[in-house]
Formats: C-alpha cells, sequence, structure tokens
C-alpha cells in the first residue's frame, strides 16, 4: 500500500493514530448528568419490561465505538489517500533512478479529480520507499536529485516537483544505477532502453485543446487608414472527448471580446475560426475554450501578438526632410514625427531617422543614419569615393529586395566604424551600408543621401527604408508563436514576462538561451528595440490525453486497478454516511 | 419552610370533619358518635332495668304504659384517635412533595383537634420515629405545626417495617391516615413485565412493599386512609439522553439512555403504579386520595379530601 500525500509508515501511523484518538475520545465521554429519584423500582420495572431495549443498551456503546473509530480511519483514508501497491515486482531495489514525464499531458486530470503528476509522484514516493538509494529526474528539468538514501531528501525533491512541459532533456544518466524507472502517461512516443521499467499513470480522459493560436497578414493588411484590417486571428480548437461536447470559445482583444461562441464538436473533431482584427486596437489577443469534459487546462488559453496594431513611432531628424516625409507619412504602420536637428530631443521613439545630420555619440534609440556629416565623431571616415558603383547587394536583412542598380550614387561617405559593420560596398570597396548591433542599440548608416545620388527617386529606397524599419524597430523573432521551453535569442537580449518579471537568459556562442515556462506574452529587449512573443502549449500530441503510446509490454508496470482510483472518495462519503446514521441513531433515538 | 394557614383556610377547616367509615369509640367524650351506649344526647334504645341501674334513665312514660321498668339508653358521643403517619423517608426530600405531605398532615390535625379527636403524629422512614400526641382543641394547632416542621426527609422507606412497629404497641382502635409516595426500594415492580406491557391486569403485590403494610394496619381493625403524595418528577423524568438516575434512599445508580419511548413506558409505569395502590386500597376498604404536589394546596384539601369521602 502506498499513501499520495505520505510515506508509508506515516501513513499507516495515521490511520492508527486516528482510530486510537477516535476511541480515546469516545471512552473518555462526558459524565452524563445525575438525576436523583426516590426510587428506581419505576425504571427497574419499565427495563425489565423492555428485554429488546436492554439488549440494544448493552451493544449499543460497542456498536457506537466501532462506528466512531471507522469513521476516523475512513477519513484518514481520506486524507493520506492510498493507493494499492502497484507492479511490486518490478518495484526499485538498491540503487534506483526515477525518470518522471514531466510533460504538460501529465496535468491532466483523472476521474478523481487528482492529476496524472500526482499519481506519478505517489508512485514515486512508493518506488523510492523500496529502494536503497534513489535519484529523482524529470524529462524536462534532467537530474534533481542525485543517488541518495536520505528519505528526507527525496521527499523534498518530490514535493517541489511540477511538469514543466517544455521540450524533452537528454535523458538523464546516473552512474551506478542498478534500475531505471520512469512514469509516464505515454502521451509522448520515447524511445527508451528495454531495461527502463515503465510505470504508467494514464487513464484516458477528455480534452478540448485549442491546437492552434496565431496573427497572420492579409492582403488587406497593407492598405491605408485605421478601420481597415491589420490581419486575421486564426483559432483551432480540437475536440479529444470521445463524446460530443458543447465547446464554449471566446476571443479578446486588450479587454474588448471580438468573438464569443458555442460550438458542437464531435468526437475527435476540430473547428478552426478566422476573426478579423481591425487595425485599431489593443495589439494581444487571448483565446480561452471551455468544455464540460476537459481535464487540462494548459492549452485552454491562447496568446498572440498583433505586431502592426501598433504603429512604430518615428522621429525624422533634419533640415530638409521632404523626400522621406512622402513615403514615411504614407505608412499605415508608422507614425513619424518631423523635427530639425535643433529640436530634436530623444523621446523613447521605436526608430529615428538621421537624414545628412547625426548626433555626437551613436544614438540610444534606433537609429538609420543617411549621409552623416563629414565631422560626425564616431565614424571613420576618409575614404569617400565618387561615383561609386554599386553592384551587389549585400547579405542582411536591411538590404533584403533591394535592387542597387537602380541606384545611381555620384558621391558615397565612408561609413566605416569600429562600432559598425559594413554589409554592401561599392565595386571598390567603399562600405555604403554599414549597420551595427550592440547590447544596447542597433543602428544603420548609409553612406549617400538625396543630394548624392537617386536615391528619394530610386525603386530600391521603398524597400530599403521598409527593411530598415523593420529591423530596427521590430528585431524578428524566428517564429512569433513559440512553445515552451528552451528558446534562443539574440545575444544581450532582455526578456520579461507579463508580470514584468525578467526571465533568466544563459549566453552560448553568440545567442541567449532562455527558458519559457509558461504559455503568455513574453516582452523582448534588444538593442533599444521591444518586441513581444507569445508562448502557447498547442499541442495537438499532448492535448490528446485520450490516448497514450504506451503499449502493453511486459516492461509496463499495468496498473491502475480498483484501488488505484480515487476511492479516497469513497472513504469520505462513508464516514460522511457513518457520522450521520451516528447521529440519527444518537440523537433523533430511533432506536429504541 | 414554617408552616402557617391564612385564617380563612382555618375557618374553612373548622368547618369539615374527619369521616371514618367505622364507629370508633373513643376515651374521652366529644362530639363524635360511638358504638357505646351511655350519657350522650341522642337517644339509642331501651332495655329492662336492672339493679343498680341509674334510676334518673328509667323510662316513666314507657312503665304508665307497658307497666314495666325500662331504661333509657343513649348513644355516647366520644373523640376519634386519628393516627397520621408522615412518611419521612428521603424518597419524600423533594421539597414540594414534602411540604405538600405536611401541610395535608397539619391540616388534618387541624380539623381532628377542631372536633375535638385525638391525634398521633407518627412520623415513619424503615421504622417508626418519635411519636407526638398535640393534645385536644384547636389551640394545640402550633404544637403540630411545630413537630411537623422538625421533621426531616432520611433514610430508607419500608411501611411494611413501620406498621409492624406500629401494631406491636396495644392502641386504641381508630383512623390511621398515612401520607407518603408509596415507592420503596423495589416495591414498585410488583408485576411481570407482560403485566406492565400489556397494562390491563393491575398488579396485586400484597406481601411485600406499602400494600403489605396497610393490610396490616387494616387487619388490626384500624380504619386505614391512604393519602398518595406525588410530583411531577415521579410521574415523568422529563429529560432525555443518557441519564445517571440516583436512588436517593440507597445511593443506587443506573445509567439509562431516556428515549422517548422509554420515557413513556416510564409514564406509563408511574401511573400504573398509582393505579395499582388505589386498587388495592379499595379491595381493603382503604381511603386512597392522590395528592399531587403540583396542584394548590388548599385545592387539594377542600375538593380532592372531599370527594375521597375523608373530609366531610
Amino acid at each position: 500500500m502506498t499513501f499520495a500525500t505520505l510515506a508509508s509508515w506515516q501513513g499507516w501511523l495515521v490511520l492508527a493514530g486516528a482510530g486510537a484518538l477516535a476511541a480515546a475520545l469516545f471512552l473518555i465521554k462526558l459524565r452524563p448528568p445525575r438525576i436523583l429519584i426516590p426510587s428506581l423500582s419505576l425504571w427497574q420495572r419499565v427495563l425489565d419490561a423492555s428485554p429488546d431495549v436492554t439488549r440494544w443498551e448493552k451493544i449499543r456503546r460497542a456498536v457506537s465505538l466501532i462506528v466512531t473509530v471507522l469513521i476516523a480511519i475512513a477519513l484518514g483514508l481520506a486524507v493520506v489517500r492510498p493507493s494499492r501497491l502497484v507492479g511490486a515486482g518490478v518495484a526499485g531495489r538498491g540503487r534506483t533512478l526515477i525518470v518522471l514525464d514531466s510533460s504538460w499531458s501529465m496535468l491532466a486530470r483523472t476521474q478523481g479529480r487528482e492529476t496524472r503528476w500526482d499519481r506519478a509522484i505517489a508512485e514515486a514516493r512508493r518506488i523510492a520507499a523500496t529502494t536503497e538509494q534513489v535519484a529523482i529526474a524529470t524529462t524536462a528539468d534532467g537530474l534533481v536529485q542525485g543517488l541518495t538514501d536520505d528519505a528526507v531528501l527525496v521527499e523534498s525533491a518530490l514535493g517541489h516537483l511540477s511538469p514543466a512541459g517544455y521540450g524533452d532533456t537528454s535523458w538523464p544518466t546516473v552512474s551506478g544505477i542498478e534500475s531505471v524507472h520512469f512514469i509516464t502517461d505515454g502521451a509522448v512516443p520515447r524511445h527508451l532502453d528495454p531495461s527502463v521499467v515503465v510505470h504508467s499513470v494514464f487513464e484516458p480522459v477528455g480534452n478540448v485543446a485549442i491546437t492552434a493560436f496565431d496573427v497572420r497578414s492579409t492582403l488587406g493588411a497593407g492598405r491605408r487608414g485605421p478601420e481597415v484590417e491589420v490581419g486575421t486571428a486564426y483559432l483551432e480548437v480540437a475536440n479529444f472527448s470521445p463524446k460530443r461536447q458543447n465547446v464554449h470559445i471566446t476571443m479578446v482583444r486588450g479587454k474588448t471580446t471580438i468573438a464569443d461562441s458555442r460550438t458542437d464538436l464531435a468526437a475527435g473533431e476540430a473547428y478552426r475560426q478566422v476573426v478579423p482584427l481591425a487595425r485599431r486596437g489593443d495589439p494581444d489577443l487571448h483565446a480561452h475554450v471551455d468544455a464540460p469534459d476537459n481535464a487540462l487546462d494548459v492549452d485552454d488559453d491562447g496568446f498572440a501578438w498583433i505586431a502592426r496594431a501598433r504603429p512604430l513611432s518615428v522621429v525624422v531628424v533634419g533640415e530638409h526632410t521632404e523626400w522621406l516625409r512622402r513615403l514615411v507619412s504614407g505608412d499605415p504602420d508608422v507614425r513619424a514625427l518631423f523635427v530639425t536637428p535643433s529640436t530634436y530631443r530623444a523621446a523613447g521613439e521605436d526608430v529615428a531617422i538621421f537624414d545628412r545630420w547625426a548626433p555626437s555619440s551613436l544614438s540610444s534609440t534606433p537609429a538609420l543614419y543617411f549621409a552623416p556629416p563629414d565631422e560626425t565623431p564616431w565614424l571613420a571616415g576618409g575614404n569617400d569615393e565618387r561615383r561609386p558603383r554599386w553592384d551587389t547587394p549585400g547579405n542582411h536583412a536591411v538590404l533584403t529586395g533591394v535592387d542597387p542598380i537602380t541606384v545611381r550614387l555620384d558621391h558615397a561617405r565612408d561609413c566605416s566604424s569600429s562600432l559598425l559593420t559594413p554589409v554592401a560596398r561599392s565595386a571598390k570597396g567603399t562600405p555604403l551600408v554599414c549597420v551595427g548591433e550592440s547590447a544596447d542599440r542597433r543602428a544603420i548608416v548609409i553612406g549617400f543621401g538625396p543630394s548624392d545620388s537617386n536615391l528619394a527617386s530610386a525603386p530600391a529606397f521603398p524597400v530599403l527604408v521598409a527593411n530598415a524599419l523593420e529591423w530596427l524597430g521590430r528585431p524578428q523573432m524566428r517564429d512569433l508563436s513559440l512553445r515552451p521551453g528552451l528558446t534562443s535569442f539574440t545575444e544581450a537580449s532582455r526578456v520579461t514576462r507579463a508580470d514584468g518579471e525578467s526571465v533568466p537568459l544563459m549566453g552560448m556562442q553568440g545567442s541567449a538561451i532562455g527558458l519559457l515556462v509558461a504559455p503568455g506574452l513574453y516582452g523582448v529587449q534588444n538593442a533599444g528595440a521591444r518586441n513581444m512573443i507569445a508562448v502557447n502549449a498547442a499541442d495537438p500530441q499532448r492535448s490528446n490525453v485520450a490516448r497514450t503510446s504506451l503499449t502493453a509490454d511486459a516492461n509496463v508496470a499495468r496498473p491502475r486497478g480498483s484501488l488505484e482510483r480515487p476511492w479516497w472518495l469513497a472513504c469520505a462519503f462513508l464516514a460522511f454516511v457513518l457520522a450521520f446514521a451516528e447521529w440519527w441513531t444518537w440523537q433523533r433515538r430511533i432506536t429504541v | 419552610m414554617p408552616l402557617r394557614f391564612e385564617n380563612d383556610f382555618l375557618r374553612k377547616l373548622e368547618y369539615l370533619h374527619v369521616v371514618s367509615k367505622r364507629a370508633l369509640a373513643g376515651q374521652n367524650r366529644a362530639d363524635r358518635l360511638s358504638p357505646k351506649r351511655g350519657r350522650g344526647l341522642e337517644f339509642a334504645d331501651h332495655r329492662p332495668y336492672a339493679a343498680g341501674d341509674d334510676y334518673r334513665h328509667i323510662d316513666w312514660k314507657a312503665y304508665q304504659r307497658l307497666n314495666r321498668l325500662l331504661l333509657r339508653l343513649f348513644d355516647e358521643e366520644r373523640d376519634l384517635s386519628i393516627y397520621l403517619m408522615i412518611d419521612v423517608s428521603r424518597s419524600m426530600v423533594e421539597p414540594a412533595k414534602f411540604d405538600m405531605a405536611r401541610r395535608i398532615a397539619a391540616a388534618l390535625c387541624y380539623v381532628g383537634l377542631a372536633h375535638l379527636d385525638r391525634l398521633t403524629i407518627i412520623p415513619f422512614g424503615n421504622d417508626l420515629g418519635h411519636e407526638s400526641s398535640p393534645g385536644r382543641g384547636k389551640g394545640r394547632i402550633f404544637r403540630v405545626f411545630e413537630a411537623l416542621e422538625q421533621l426531616e426527609a432520611s433514610g430508607p422507606t419500608d411501611l411494611r417495617a413501620a406498621c409492624k412497629a406500629f401494631a406491636s404497641r396495644p392502641r386504641q382502635l381508630g383512623l390511621v391516615v398515612i401520607i407518603s409516595d408509596f415507592l420503596e426500594p423495589g416495591s414498585a415492580g410488583g408485576g411481570t413485565a407482560e403485566a406492565i406491557a400489556t397494562a390491563s391486569t393491575p398488579v396485586k403485590p400484597e406481601t411485600t412493599g406499602p400494600q403489605a403494610g396497610l393490610k396490616i394496619l387494616r387487619t388490626l381493625g384500624h380504619d386505614v386512609f391512604a393519602v398518595h403524595v406525588t410530583s411531577e418528577h415521579d410521574r415523568d423524568p422529563g429529560v432525555f439522553g443518557t441519564i445517571r438516575f440516583v436512588d436517593v434512599e440507597t445511593g443506587a445508580m443506573r445509567e439509562i439512555e431516556v428515549t422517548p419511548r422509554l420515557a413513556a413506558a416510564y409514564v406509563k409505569a408511574a401511573g400504573q403504579h398509582a393505579e395499582a395502590l388505589a386498587h388495592f386500597c379499595g379491595r381493603y376498604d382503604i381511603g386512597y386520595v392522590r395528592a399531587d404536589a403540583e396542584r394548590p394546596f388548599e385545592e387539594v384539601i377542600l375538593r380532592t379530601f372531599r370527594q375521597g369521602r375523608f373530609l366531610a
């Protein structure tokens, strides 16, 4: 017998203690009131005339004591939640490694309202109780407790574990291990060594999940005007329950509900919904599904971020910026402000464009520089080239789609700097376009301007500016919709959760690795640019908690008999019934 | 509590007198007819004159008519010996009950004193206590009050033993009034379980218990009158649940889970106990009156006792 919340000996101790305490309290009963009467003879006569009463009176106390002890034990059982020893033949021996499957599906509630994870922890306790030394590991975190025979350490490790849900790490290994026990629901198929003993905590339960949720651009997204669509929200909901059920779907943008519907989904049926998104409105999207037969909560919510819902704020600094005004002002995704160098003050804009003028140091705001003056101190300069020829576009996101052939240059200034990296050069090697990316700033320097070239009228101009603004203002993630788990970011990024708390990042070979544990929206700051990414747990494989990949092979400790079911609920019910019966017979005195 | 009666009540008592079913001759002249022939005022009979008879009682008119000497006989008016036996056992310790018993005794004493009867107050438990005779005349009622106020409820009850002790001394035949709750250790049993359960046959425990005592007194030739003092507490436990009942006389304890059914059975048993006593008294020509302690005392005396043909 194993106990969900306590070690075996503690569980038995609690049960024995509860019974003993109840019996002691029963025996130390309150002294009944004394009443003086003239003679007991009348009572004796009454009792003699009612032999059935006296007979019941004789056993009443014993019966009441038994009922009281049973109530205490039943309540004790309900608290300690015992379960039958499952697969006792494959219990741990010697030095044992216990690996717990910590995928999201382990959070599925069983019919007894406990989760598969609760069962897994109980099973781990049982194995640990029969093992000399034990190590604890999870599929997500790896080894969390090295080999130990200290029950307190094991209990502490088990007590602090929770299903991480994110991607698996490599299979944990511990030297000197004699047996490995893997406790899983089999939602995710794994290739395991044949020596690994698998303990199943699987119990088929129904679930409804969001399997996909994202914001997609539409053809109308580029049109001007505030009322046009900025894109569409794509939502996919699947019913993994074996029965048809009514699913309530809501989608909220900011604090405004933009979709609220109910639909009947047959077993295994998927439902897709596309909701147009107006440009005006909050950028955060939250979808939620609810259904009667829904064992897993984590996949009931979906998050998305409408990047284009919030226009990019751009400040254009220069004396003669009319050539930029027509381009920048016409873009609905950009909110532009034009100032002269004398009035320019950095005010938290997303991007700054400096036209033939540059501040004395690189701006902390992501900035695009057109033909910075010769006296710019942070530029090396000195290698200007007359009539340079720009034949090949560089290999950088800023230059993607830019046709250099259409750009005719009369003069190009050398934009090289120790802070910048040339990404496009003239035929003679003069840097024409340089980019700089550091922990706190991001810059693009173009060595020519409208007075030095036909840039303002060249077809490459709008493409170049659009690319520049996108790279400066919205540092793209590889995938804006991520899953929980280890995620790679650009080096020197800063990631924050919705509550403002930073996600620890670990630098690794030019990038930063962070663990995004829970679904939700995360803010990413890099080189002065801000962006939001959505993390969703949508995964049809893990959401389908009605199936398992475990097969009835010999290594699976086939469990889950009747005692594995939450019969402690029945214990609680039994305690209630006994208490009620005791109260009924005692207080209402229907027995005599 | 001091025993005192209102003047109005005393005046009402003076109009009453104790009724004896039998004509019993006392020792002293009084205003109660006796079976003795003597100097009374009421003519009873004639008898032939014999030497030595008082000439003053010769009926000369009869001699003139019959030419025979006949002597006129009169019923002699004597007093009545009233023995008031008051139960002073622990079972009477309940104040209301004991007070009712003493007040009844006092009232009867006053009625007797007013009619010049000879009273003897005899407290009893399992034996007779100190007897006191206040004398004759209404003025002695304060001595009666004093004697009754000094009584205390203590000890067990054994009416049979007390009556035996009463009979062991030569006494003038008279009216014996027993004021008691007639509850003795082991006395109320009396009947079989079946008899109690069916409640159809009165119980006749004539060899044990209070009935045996009453029978002894009746056998001696006394006119016996039983005043059954009860209280609500005796008739109905009035409690439910687990109760530890303590017999005040013996100190014996019994823990009983009193249920409504059991309480009803107790009430029935208490009723049967009184019914059995009344039935016994009727069978042996013993007067019986039940005096509930909760009832107004004056009502008990002026109505219940008169209805019971004890006072007239």
